[in-house]
């Protein structure tokens, strides 16, 4: 079981990231953008966290960057789910520090297998 | 027939109270969506939680697969919600930056009235929604290359 932060600004999908992740044993904290997120992780620490990208305050890609300067998060993952499919953005994502890319709308069992992916 | 006193007002006047009329009515809506859909979300979630004690067995297969249709689907209003965003951000744009004279919808100035909206896009999302909606050829160069929904990619 793994502490995983999602990060949403639709309660929606954030409602949902945490019920797929529940399903598999894992606790979930939610944050609603970027700023929240990064208070969350400062609080406590997380073995995962999964991002959307286009969030008011601070976007999934300056969350990725900012988590990434900090050496407690230097090696967990981070993953994004987002609409957003373009190589441009991916790429940005990437060079950010993002673990992985996702596109919405997930397959809760799909994203249950990528985290444990990512995890070993 | 004497002319009452008033002007009717120009075409450009009328759409810009349209446009930020339209974006209002956009918001509204968005919202109103909004606890329905975390309505549903809530309980899922709630039948999900009442799964877990049950041990396996074709009925719980079956309510757990019918669960993660159901959160798949769900996701559509946060795509839903996405687009119309966009929408309601260029219609926000369009009062805020008067549009050229559009009298007579002339090829010329449809043409132009297109380059200055392309001009206010911010991302590329938004080029292909734009693009879509008009129907002037479909999804932008380079749409091939994405990922299609609902796949990933670790790096």
């Amino acid at each position: 079981m793994a502490r995983i932060l999602a990060v949403d600004d639709s309660p929606s999908m954030r409602q949902l990231v945490k019920l797929a992740l529940s399903s598999g044993g894992h606790e979930v904290d939610v944050a609603t953008d970027g700023v929240e997120a990064l208070q969350a992780a400062e609080k406590q620490q997380f073995d995962v966290v999964i991002t959307d990208v286009n969030m008011p305050n601070m976007d999934g890609i300056s969350l990725v960057r900012e988590l990434r300067r900090r050496s407690n998060y230097r090696f967990v993952p981070l993953l994004m789910l987002t609409t957003e499919s373009t190589a441009e953005r991916k790429q940005q994502g990437k060079a950010a520090g993002a673990t992985g890319w996702l596109v919405k709308p997930f397959d809760p069992d799909r994203l249950l297998s990528i985290v444990s992916k990512v995890l070993t | 027939m004497a002319a009452s006193g008033a002007e009717p007002p120009c075409r450009c006047e009328t759409l810009e109270v349209s446009a930020e009329a339209a974006a209002i009515l956009l918001s509204f809506a968005m919202r109103e969506s909004e606890a329905p859909a975390v309505e549903v979300g809530g309980a899922l979630e709630r039948l999900s939680r009442g799964l877990r004690p049950l041990e396996g067995g074709v009925v719980r297969e079956a309510l757990a697969q019918d669960i993660a249709a159901c959160v798949r689907a769900l996701q559509f209003h946060d795509r839903l919600i996405q687009q119309l965003a966009v929408i309601r951000n260029l219609l926000t744009r369009l009062t805020d930056h008067p549009l050229p004279q559009m009298a007579g919808f002339g090829a010329l100035r449809w043409e132009e009235l297109l380059t200055a909206l392309r001009e206010r896009l911010a991302e590329d999302s938004h080029h292909e929604l734009f693009e879509l909606l008009l129907r002037t050829g479909g999804v932008a160069p380079g749409a091939a290359a994405e990922q299609p929904d609902g796949t990933s990619e670790l790096f």
